[in-house]
């Protein structure tokens, strides 16, 4: 534990520059997918009990107001890890690249961002 | 570390799993970008969730393209839990450093990791309501 409360100070004090964000924001999008994957297939197995215990967990899980609120912060997540992990993927392979990482950075964060709006929208549809 | 650098082999010859799951960690990611492109696209998007009841999913896993949908789903199933999970296992190691709690906490991701993992394949190939 002492090694987490270490890099808790450590997250807000280094002064790192994209790649630092990049990568913290990359960790927590990761664990909170795998938090909800674990939940999301608890959800799913219960299509094997039939659809009164399904639809009930499904209104309550999904589509409760708080449930579509949280939908938007998956999306965000999911959208940012997968962008970011290919982001990773392509420098591992073409080691050249990393020297301009920071820009990629960027421009990948313009990216997410532009694609997420419109889906926050859509997702918010009938809630708002 | 880049792929230039990769060997499937530690300097004694043994292989090196660290590398290798490293390595599983980009492959599975790259398949993944792709389902998970599809099916927030598909199923978030087009669909939309609130309408993914017990009905829509019985018409996809027993419809004419069942099958693909079945595949689709035990990818997802699989890719998605032991690309998520290696990424806990990774973070465990990384704040728990007391070797007793980090065993502890492994096993448990490894029980729970299982668990889910039968009952996800167990959802996609009993069939609907047929677990009662
Ligand atoms: C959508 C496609 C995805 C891509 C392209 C992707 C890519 C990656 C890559 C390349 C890494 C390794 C990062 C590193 O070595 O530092 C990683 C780590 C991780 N991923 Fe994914 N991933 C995807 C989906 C997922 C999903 C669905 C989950 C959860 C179920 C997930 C959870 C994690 C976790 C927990 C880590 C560890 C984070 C860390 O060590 O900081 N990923 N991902």
């Amino acid at each position: 534990m002492g090694a987490l409360v270490e890099t808790l100070r450590y997250v807000i004090s280094y002064r790192g520059t994209e790649g630092h964000w990049a990568w913290l924001l990359h960790r927590l999008s990761g664990l909170g997918i795998a938090l909800f994957l674990s939940m999301h297939i608890i959800s799913i197995f219960s299509v094997g009990l039939g659809p009164r215990v399904y639809n009930f967990l499904h209104e309550v899980l999904y589509v409760s107001a708080p449930a579509k609120v949280l939908e938007v912060f998956l999306i965000f997540g999911v959208l940012f890890h997968a962008a970011n992990g290919m982001r990773i993927i392509v420098i591992d392979f073409f080691p050249g690249l990393g020297k301009y990482q920071r820009t990629i950075v960027r421009i990948e964060l313009l990216v997410v961002i532009l694609v997420f709006i419109p889906a926050a929208i859509i997702t918010l549809q009938g809630v708002l | 570390m880049g792929i230039s650098t990769f060997r499937w082999k530690t300097k004694y010859g043994q292989p090196n799993w660290e590398r290798i799951s490293w390595l599983y960690m980009r492959l599975s990611g790259l398949v993944m970008f792709l389902i998970v492109t599809f099916h927030l696209l598909y199923m978030h998007m087009v669909v939309r969730v609130e309408n993914l009841t017990f009905q829509n999913i019985v018409d996809r896993w027993n419809g004419p393209y069942g099958l693909a949908w079945k595949t689709l789903d035990t990818a997802l199933l699989i890719f998605g839990l032991t690309h998520g999970y290696n990424g806990v296992r990774w973070s465990i190691d990384d704040y728990v450093h007391h070797r007793g709690w980090n065993l502890v906490l492994k096993m448990l991701l490894y029980i729970v990791g299982s668990i889910l993992m039968i009952a996800g394949a167990l959802a996609i190939f009993v069939g609907p309501g047929s677990l009662v």
